[in-house]
Order: structure tokens, then C-alpha cells, then sequence
């Protein structure tokens, strides 16, 4: 029998229905499955992780999921909750053809919402992905802790009440990196005072976090009584910066700042720079070029790079030392400028639910609970130093490192304490 | 098992009719969220319409009047930033939804009509190009122009719809219901122009422009037509999205997106109704459900497989194999398939498409 | 002008690039009438295969003397060679049976092919950017004020001589003209007793080979490559090949330098942000006002 075109599309939508039904019954139900599992494993506690993992957010995006994967790894490798309880990840991505989506993180945050086991989630990573997320975290009560956000306007000001209009009074939102505003003005600090530069061309990928540390630099440079030549935004995807480099050597700047990340464009600056004769003027940016990636990239010419990290010197913590042992043991390759940030974030959402067990006599712990020690968190140990979280969701930690790149590696040359 | 029965053959009775067939869709569509019983799932199901109301607006244009358009996603910027700017602290107006739902699709149908004026009469492909530079430049434009856009960061807090004293709030089913009614009423509209004189015009217009100009159709209104109400459709369903998900930002509608869209259609069955919005629920579940938890989906099946880093290999391979083996879509057109396999009985439609393949391969 | 000329150089050598990935583009639309949306991806490749074959030779930083030459064309060879085989391989798999399905199919399949190797890409060197050896002497030359480097010049001058042997070929070898016979009529060529399938796959051979050869050249140009960098470039490249006029060899290399000196200048006069907008809109209004591109005729309707 040959179906008519509108049955067959009945049965079709039908299975896509049952198709999609399915997936998410077995995300949802997959704790009471895995209770079958051998080993006294007993009940499931999962993290979710939302990040964007495909296409062009691939390179970022994984070595910060491979973070938080390490550290649920570890977890249960050291007896996590007295073995009552198997930690476990539920990893989404926010990518939709390859480029993160802030529809499909609201898509992935609702499905850990739905899923009673997910007690918590590390992620997202772009800005715009969490503004769509956090008021649905906010109206459900789910922690969340985003390694990698830095847009002012997610924790504080208006813009931040806007987002948590569900319940005024939770903060469903924590980070652990510094916001734009602090480490840009830090990074213009250095810039004029430390090197003592007077004229900066400045450079931002056009993205969230990028665009938003070089407008804050921007400021606090003119403000600080540096000209600033030209402040240039690039495009997506982009290869050749020769033309835009041609253009700020024209100014001669003693200074190019770079706001943006390696994956987006800060590596590739900083090795064109010496190809139109920029290459012995130094080079800034933040955090998100301070990861071995760029001096892959880069090469010999990322000498003379100075960036900041959201840490006190990562060589003389043996926390970091270990992790970036660890990391790469587990994942041959090197660690992305998130990864510790991520392993942070995990790290403190697994104290928060161990703690949050051990209050409920053994049990099955509330998301409320792991909500509330989470909050509290303070002088936290972590490869990025000492970790806790103010009022808003922001990180206390009171200091930056600056590093230099110095015969291919960079180097701590001073920590900065920053003002609240 | 009697009531099975009885079940099984009142569904049956149903679709050998019409209308029982379009009140039995009702039905399911109405159900779904109810079977569910996830708000995930419902979320999932208020963006995949509003996905399927966007395969729609495109039908018109690629379906119907067999215009390529590579730059779909820029209407629905358009009709999103019009929405967001129009309800928003942006620029602190607040315009009614139900009110805006008109004034967004009214405003992108108007940019279908600058886009299309000077660029309807290039044939074909040359049009598809144009239209991909459309698609790039729109979406582009909306992030350099920050201090009226929000630049990256896109525009927030947007408002969310309500009727009278009932707000939509964060639960996804309000949601639904309204893109489903907005989808009864786009299936509604567009199934009614096909059989107009406007549809009839279209479709001619698709088999041989050189043929309709002469038979008297004013090819560019037509086209523009035909332009002007796939961008409008946009328009409806930025305004369900972005309220939805309460915020607009320019890195939505890359071209990647029209190209989904576009798939949309291919993958369904271009011109017909029925096929583009299986088409496009289809493609909805895979990229922004099945694929994003396949590995959890796995892991609960009980194959420790990882598969995060493989999305696009899967959904590469999934766009070559269905072009592959049924290039004429899942559910094609009466038409399309008259098209493909003329003067050939149901039963030689296998044998028909195995010699085009063969003189194809030979 | 100092900066002008600095910018038209920086723009000629990009463009070069973007000229070698646009012939082959002109020619599988030339000839099936298919915007192979792989093509882009099929140049990253071959960054990926030149890289390799560097890695195999032990090659990990500039290579001077009688070497270099060695070095630098068993690299472009086998880059080219490999890259051309893979586009043989991917019309076979992909677009072969799609020869008279609608036209959105194959367009479609592209696509996907794209996706594909792009993840296969990724698979194989990791979702980072990663560094290309600096193969060649870079010294740069001054004339006036404006300095040169040896890789730019190098791009411009590989790109111009392998359009005018490929002009060549196509003019006046029997296979050429096999080409071009194919390209008007289909049937008409098959009943002149030309093997249409091999001259199509005559065509991937050559147009994706020249995309390897654009691999190598902008390793070696940027120092390093991604495997998501095929989707932008040969975006860009498409539109060089349509600003010239599809189909047309001299156009495809014409409007590849036109875009690169357009975005060159965009970036010194108006702001790198705009560049894609302003090189998009070049291409509108000249589609607007001369739909053949530059250097096309004006085909006769084929839709």
C-alpha cells in the first residue's frame, strides 16, 4: 500500500515525536538505569555541562569541557560521597552548525532542568548564551557556574536584575573568572604605567568577551593619559590580518592590544605583527590568550607578549602544576585558556553536593542545598588559586597574574591585587 | 486489544479523508506536549515551530515560485531586531506582542521588497548569489551598528507576550500553543495562495518564466510577491522566538541558518506543506536535540561512544545519504513528482528514478 | 600613497589565494552548474596535506639552497596531487548520481560533504589552530618606502602562472576542449564522442588540485593553519569567481585579486569590521547592473 504524501507525513512527525520523546525519557530516567549497573555504584549525580563543542567553537570549546570531565573523573577515582553515590556528566553543546547558539543553550539548560539528577552545571561559555540561560536557571533553581563569562552586565547593574526576574532575591549565577571591567582596567595599568607605552593601536575580535575587555581597556588607557591610535573590530573566521597590521604600523604604535581570544584571532595578530614590522612591539591581551595554544601559534614571535590570568602565579601553585599534569595525561593535548577554569568550576560544585549529601544524611541531596554551598564558597583551593564568590555570582579572588613570554613561555612577572 | 482495534481503525478512517486527516494532525500537534510531559521537550517543540514556520515563509519563495534563496536567516534577523528594538528597554519602547507580531512581518516583508526589487529579474543562481551576499551582510550589519543593536552582546530582556492577566513567563507551553496557532494560520495562508491565481502564477513562473511572461503574468510583482510573503512569515516567527527566548543576537542568523532552513525543505520535499514541516521537525530534532545529547542518549543505551566531536560527520553524512538516494525529498509534491517521473505509473516510479540514475552513472 | 601601495600589495598577495581557490570553483560551475560549497574545505585540506608531507621530509623551519626548491615542490606537488584525488573522489561518491536530480540536491550534498571533512579535519590535527612550518627565506625588499616580502611575492607570481597554464590547457589541449564542449552542451559533446564523466572528473582533478596548491601557498603565507578556515575563504572565493564571471578562468583570477584589494582597503579606509559587508555588496551591485561579472558574456538562460 502506498501511503498519501499527508499520512506519511502524519507517521513521520508522529516518529520524530516518539524519536525525540525517547531521547529525552532517557536522559530523564537514566538515573534510575544506571542503578542497574554493576558495582555499588548506587544512585547517579550528574553535572551538566553546556558548551559549544562543534565547528568553529570546537577549539575552545573542548579543552574546557575536558575540565570539567577531569574533574568528575578524579571525583569518582577518589571515592566521591563515601561511594554512595556515581558522579556522572551529562554533556550538551550549545553549538547549532558549529557556532554556539543562545537558543540551544536555553534548549540544553531546560533539559538539565528536566533530568531530577542533574544537581548542577558548569557552562555556558559566551555571554549571549547566558543571557538566555540564566533566567531559566534563576526561575528553576539550578546553580550554574560559567568558566569563561566576563560581561559586566551578568551580575551586576540592571541589566543583571533583569535576567533574574523569576526570584529577584537567588542568584542562580556564579563565574570564576574576573569581569571585563577589572581585568581590563588592569591590563591598562600595566600597559601605561609598568611598560610605560604612550600610544596603543587596539584590536578586539567583535565578540562578547573580546569587544568588551578592549572597550574597557579603551577607557582606562585614554583615562590614564595613553592615546589610543585605532581601536579595530575583526571579522569571524578571519586569516589575514596584514592590512589591518599595515594600517596600525602606519600610526606607529608602541603598543598593540588584543582583545579576543587565541581561537579568534590572537595568535594569528600576534605572528603577522613581525611580518609587517611590528614584531618587536610589545602585545597585550587577557586571559583569553594566555593558554599554550598561543604560543603554539605564535611561535618564536610571541616573545614579548604580556596577558593577564585570573590567578596568583600558576608556577608555584602545585594545584595548577598537578592539573596541567593531569590534563594532559588524560587528553594528549595541551591545556585551552578555560581549562582550569572549567576544572575549577566542577571542583566546587562537587564540595557543594558532598557537603550537600552528608546534610541530607546520605540521601539524595536537593538542588537548593548545592545552590546554598555553593554561594558560600570561600578561599576555595584550585589551580587558578583560591576561589570564592560575592553576593552577585562574581569571583573574590583579589589577584591577577601578569605573564611575559620569554623564549617561547610565558613567564609570571608580577601578580597584581586588584580593588573590589 | 479490542479498544486497540477500534483505536487503529477510527485513525484509519480518518485518513482516507481530508479533514479527518488535517483534525487528526490537530489532535497529535495539540497532544505532543501532553505525551512529553517535559517542559524540555515543549521547549524543544516551541523553537522547532518556530523553525517550521520559517520552512514555511521559504517554501514560498524556493517552493513555490522556485526562486533559490541562500539568505533566508537575514528576513529573520530583520523581523527579530524589529521585534526586539520595538519591545525592549533598548530603546525603552514596549510595543504589544500581538500588536508587533503584524508590525515585524510587515517590516521584514518590506525589506523582501527592497532586496527583491532590483534583484528579481537575475535568473536562477545568479539570484541565489545575491542573495547569500544578503545573508552575510544583514547579520553582520546588526553587529557592527552597536549603539542601536547592542553589538555582540545583541538586545536582551525583551518582553514576553501575555493574553489579558496571564503572562507566558518561562514555561515553554504558552509558547507552543501560539506558534502552533501561528503555524495553522501560516499552513492556511500559504496552502490558500497556492490554489490562487497568485499560486498558479508562482508555479508557472518556476516551470518556464519565458512561458508565463507571454501567457500575460507580470513576472516581477509576481516574484516580488512571492518575496514579500516568505520575508513576512520571517517576521512571525522571529517575533515567537526572540520572546521566547528573550533575546536577539547577531551570531543566530549566520548563514549556517539559512542553509538549515534550506535543508529544511530539501530534506521534506520543496513546494509541498505537508513535507517541509516534517522536513523541518526532522532536522529541528536532530541539530538542537538528538545531536547535542547523542552521547548522553548513547551512554543510555549503554555504548560508551562519545559523540560531541562528531556532530558534523553525522550530520554531513545524514544531508549527503538522504540527497543521495531520494534527492526529491521525503513527502514531494504531486507535482514535483509528476515533474520527475512523467507519464509513469506508481508502480514505475523505482524503475523510472533506476534509469536516470543509470543513464546518470553511465 | 606609501600606505596605498602597502595595502594594494597586502591585497594582491590574499587575493592570489583567494584566485586559486576561485578557478576551481569557476570550473565545476562552468561545467555542471554546481556551487561546491566543499571547495573551500578541500583548500584547508591541502594546508593539512602540505603540513604533513613537511612533517614526513623532517622539515621544521626554513630551508635554504638547492633544498628549498626541492623541498618546496614535492610539498606543492603532492599537496595538489592528493587534494586533487580527493575531489575526484568526492564528485564520484557525492555528485555524480545527482548529475539531473533538482538543483538543490547536489548544492545540498555539498554541503554536507563540507560538514564532513571539516570533522574528519578536525579529527585529525585537533579543533586549534596549529603552526606551518616556515619554510621559505622571508627577507623583505624595500622599494621606496613600501617593503615586499618574498611570500607575497611568491603568491602573486605562483597564482598568475598557474592561472595562464591552466588558460592554456583549457584553450588548446584535446582534453581542454573536451572541457569546454562539456561546459555549452552536455549532450551535444557526448554525441561528439567525448567521455563526459571523465572530463567532469577531469575538471575536480584540476580545480581541487589548484586548491591544494592555494593550501600550501597560504601555510607558508600566515604560518599556520585551522581546520575551519575553507568555510570563510571559500566563501570569499566563490564570490571572486561570480564578481569575474562564472565559468570564465581570467575572471576567477581577476575578481580573486579584486577581492583581496577591496578588503584590503576596506580595512585601511573604513574599518576591518565592514570588510565582509562592503566585499558582499560589491558583489550585489555588480550582479545588479552586470549579472555576467565582469569578464563573463552574457550566457544564454540556462535555468
Amino acid at each position: 500500500m502506498r501511503l498519501s504524501p499527508i499520512s506519511r507525513a502524519v507517521a513521520a512527525t508522529a516518529l520524530a515525536a516518539v524519536l525525540a520523546a525517547c531521547t529525552n525519557s532517557t536522559s530523564t530516567t537514566s538515573s534510575s538505569g544506571s542503578s542497574s549497573e554493576p558495582a555499588a555504584a548506587g544512585q547517579t549525580i550528574k553535572i551538566g555541562v553546556d558548551l559549544p563543542v562543534s565547528g568553529a567553537d570546537a577549539s575552545i570549546g573542548i579543552p574546557t569541557q575536558n575540565g570539567v570531565v577531569l574533574a568528575v573523573e578524579e571525583a569518582n577515582k577518589n571515592g566521591f560521597a563515601g561511594g554512595k553515590f556515581k558522579l556522572d556528566t551529562s554533556l550538551l553543546d550549545d553549538a547549532v552548525q558549529g557556532k554556539h547558539d543562545p537558543a540551544a543553550g536555553a534548549q540544553n539548560v531546560k533539559t538539565f532542568i528536566a533530568d531530577s539528577s542533574v544537581l548542577a552545571m558548569v557552562g555556558p561559555f559566551n555571554s549571549n548564551v547566558a543571557k538566555s540561560e540564566i533566567p531559566l536557571t534563576n526561575d528553576a533553581g539550578l546553580v550554574q557556574i560559567s568558566p569563561s563569562n566576563t560581561n559586566d552586565g551578568l551580575t551586576i547593574g540592571d541589566d543583571a536584575k533583569k535576567l533574574r526576574t523569576a526570584h529577584p532575591d537567588t542568584n542562580t549565577y556564579f563565574r570564576v573568572c574576573t569581569r571585563d571591567s577589572k581585568q581590563g582596567l588592569a591590563l591598562a595599568q600595566v600597559a601605561a604605567q609598568r611598560l610605560g607605552l604612550k600610544r596603543v593601536f587596539i584590536i578586539d575580535d567583535n565578540e562578547t568577551y573580546g569587544k568588551g575587555l578592549a572597550d574597557v581597556f579603551d577607557a582606562s588607557f585614554r583615562q590614564l593619559g595613553g592615546t589610543v591610535l585605532g581601536h579595530e573590530h575583526i571579522t569571524a573566521n578571519q586569516q589575514d590580518f596584514k592590512a589591518l597590521l599595515t594600517k596600525a604600523k602606519a600610526d606607529n604604535p608602541d603598543g598593540v592590544f588584543f582583545g579576543g581570544n587565541t581561537s579568534t584571532g590572537g595568535g594569528l595578530v600576534r605572528r603577522q605583527m613581525s611580518d609587517v614590522g611590528l614584531g618587536s612591539v610589545p602585545y597585550l591581551g587577557g586571559d583569553g590568550i594566555s593558554d599554550p595554544e598561543f604560543e603554539t601559534v605564535a611561535g618564536a614571535t610571541a616573545n614579548g607578549s604580556y596577558m593577564t590570568v585570573a590567578a596568583p602565579d600558576a608556577s608555584k601553585l602545585p594545584s595548577a602544576k598537578q592539573f596541567i599534569a593531569a590534563y594532559q595525561a588524560r587528553f594528549k593535548s595541551n591545556v585551552g585558556p578555560y581549562s582550569a577554569n572549567a576544572y575549577t568550576a566542577a571542583k566546587i560544585e562537587i564540595a557543594a553536593i558532598e557537603k550537600a549529601i552528608t546534610d541530607a544524611g546520605g540521601k539524595m541531596p536537593t538542588r537548593a542545598d548545592v545552590l546554598k554551598y555553593v554561594a558560600a564558597t570561600k578561599d576555595f583551593d584550585s589551580p587558578i588559586g583560591k576561589v570564592g564568590f560575592d553576593a552577585n555570582g562574581d569571583t573574590t579572588s583579589p589577584v591577577l597574574s601578569l605573564l611575559e613570554v620569554k623564549g617561547g613561555k610565558p613567564i609570571t612577572i608580577d601578580v597584581i591585587t586588584l580593588k573590589s | 486489544m479490542n479498544q486497540l482495534l477500534r483505536f487503529v481503525s477510527l485513525v484509519a478512517a480518518l485518513v482516507r479523508t481530508p479533514r479527518g486527516r488535517t483534525a487528526l494532525v490537530c489532535v497529535v500537534a495539540i497532544a505532543l506536549p501532553f505525551v512529553g510531559r517535559n517542559d524540555a521537550f515543549t521547549n524543544f517543540l516551541a523553537d522547532a515551530g518556530a523553525f517550521v514556520l520559517l520552512a514555511l515563509g521559504l517554501n514560498i519563495v524556493v517552493g513555490f515560485a522556485g526562486l533559490l534563496d541562500l539568505g533566508y536567516a537575514a528576513f529573520f534577523a530583520i523581523g527579530s531586531y524589529a521585534f526586539a528594538m520595538l519591545a525592549s528597554p533598548q530603546f525603552g519602547i514596549h510595543l504589544p506582542f500581538w500588536l508587533l507580531l503584524f508590525v515585524a512581518s510587515g517590516i521584514a516583508g518590506v525589506f523582501g521588497i527592497l532586496l527583491g526589487a532590483p534583484t528579481l529579474r537575475l535568473r536562477g543562481d545568479y539570484l541565489a548569489i545575491v542573495t547569500l551576499g544578503f545573508g552575510e551582510i544583514v547579520p553582520q550589519t546588526f553587529l557592527n551598528l552597536s549603539q542601536w543593536t547592542g553589538g555582540p552582546n545583541g538586545i536582551g530582556s525583551l518582553d514576553q507576550p501575555s493574553i489579558g492577566a496571564y503572562k507566558f513567563g518561562f514555561n515553554a507551553l504558552p509558547y507552543y500553543f501560539m506558534v502552533l496557532g501561528l503555524i495553522a494560520f501560516a499552513v492556511w495562508v500559504a496552502s490558500n495562495l497556492r490554489n490562487s491565481r497568485l499560486g498558479r502564477a508562482w508555479m508557472a513562473i518556476r516551470e518556464d518564466e519565458l512561458a508565463a511572461a507571454h501567457m500575460g503574468i507580470n513576472t516581477t510583482t509576481t516574484k516580488l510577491a512571492a518575496f514579500a510573503m516568505g520575508a513576512s512569515f520571517s517576521g512571525l516567527a522571529g517575533c515567537a522566538f526572540a520572546s521566547k527566548l528573550q533575546l536577539v543576537s547577531p551570531d543566530q542568523f549566520g548563514f549556517n541558518v539559512s542553509v538549515f532552513i534550506l535543508a529544511m525543505l530539501v530534506l521534506g520535499g520543496m513546494g509541498n506543506i505537508p513535507g517541509v514541516i516534517v522536513g523541518s521537525l526532522i532536522l529541528s530534532a536532530l541539530e538542537r536535540f538528538i545531536l547535542p545529547q547523542g552521547t548522553n542518549f548513547l551512554h543510555g543505551l549503554g555504548l560508551n561512544v562519545d559523540l560531541t566531536n562528531s556532530r558534523f560527520l553525522i550530520y554531513g553524512v545524514i544531508l549527503v545519504m538522504m540527497m543521495l538516494f531520494r534527492p526529491e525529498g521525503l513527502i514531494p509534491s504531486r507535482q514535483r513528482k509528476a515533474e520527475l517521473h512523467a507519464g509513469e505509473g506508481d508502480a514505475g516510479v523505482a524503475a523510472q528514478e533506476q534509469a536516470l540514475y543509470t543513464e546518470a552513472v553511465h | 600613497m606609501t600606505l596605498f601601495v602597502q595595502q594594494l600589495i597586502n591585497g594582491l598577495s590574499l587575493g592570489g589565494i583567494y584566485a586559486l581557490i576561485a578557478l576551481g570553483y569557476t570550473m565545476v560551475y562552468g561545467i555542471i552548474e554546481l556551487i561546491n560549497f566543499a571547495h573551500g574545505d578541500v583548500y584547508t585540506l591541502g594546508t593539512f596535506f602540505s603540513l604533513a608531507i613537511l612533517t614526513l621530509l623532517g622539515v621544521t623551519g626554513i630551508v635554504s639552497g638547492p633544498m628549498l626548491i626541492v623541498v618546496v615542490a614535492v610539498a606543492i606537488l603532492g599537496a595538489m596531487l592528493l587534494c586533487g584525488l580527493t575531489g575526484v573522489i568526492i564528485e564520484r561518491l557525492a555528485y555524480r548520481r545527482l548529475r539531473n536530480a533538482p538543483k538543490l540536491a547536489p548544492l545540498i550534498t555539498a554541503i554536507g560533504m563540507s560538514f564532513i571533512l571539516e570533522n574528519l579535519m578536525q579529527y585529525w590535527k585537533g579543533p586549534s589552530p596549529i603552526p606551518f612550518p616556515q619554510v621559505i627565506p622571508n627577507p623583505s625588499f624595500a622599494v621606496g618606502a613600501v617593503t615586499v616580502e618574498a611570500k607575497q611575492i611568491m603568491v602573486i607570481l605562483l597564482a598568475v602562472v598557474l592561472m595562464m597554464v591552466l588558460q592554456t590547457f583549457v584553450r588548446y589541449s584535446r582534453l581542454g576542449k573536451a572541457m569546454r564542449a562539456t561546459a555549452q552542451d552536455k549532450d551535444a559533446a557526448q554525441l561528439m564522442g567525448i567521455d563526459i564523466n571523465t572530463t567532469i572528473a577531469l575538471t575536480f582533478l584540476i580545480g581541487s588540485a589548484l586548491a591544494g596548491a592555494a593550501g600550501f601557498v597560504s601555510g607558508v603565507y600566515y604560518g599556520s593553519t585551522w581546520f575551519f578556515n575553507g568555510f570563510a575563504a571559500g566563501l570569499k572565493a566563490f564570490t571572486a569567481a561570480v564578481l569575474g564571471g562564472i565559468g570564465n578562468i581570467a575572471g576567477a583570477m581577476l575578481g580573486g585579486f579584486l577581492i583581496g584589494l577591496i578588503e584590503a582597503m576596506t580595512t585601511q579606509f573604513i574599518g576591518d569590521q565592514w570588510s565582509n559587508v562592503v566585499v558582499f555588496s560589491v558583489l550585489v551591485l555588480v550582479l545588479i547592473f552586470r549579472p555576467s561579472g565582469l569578464l563573463g558574456e552574457s550566457l544564454p538562460n540556462k535555468v
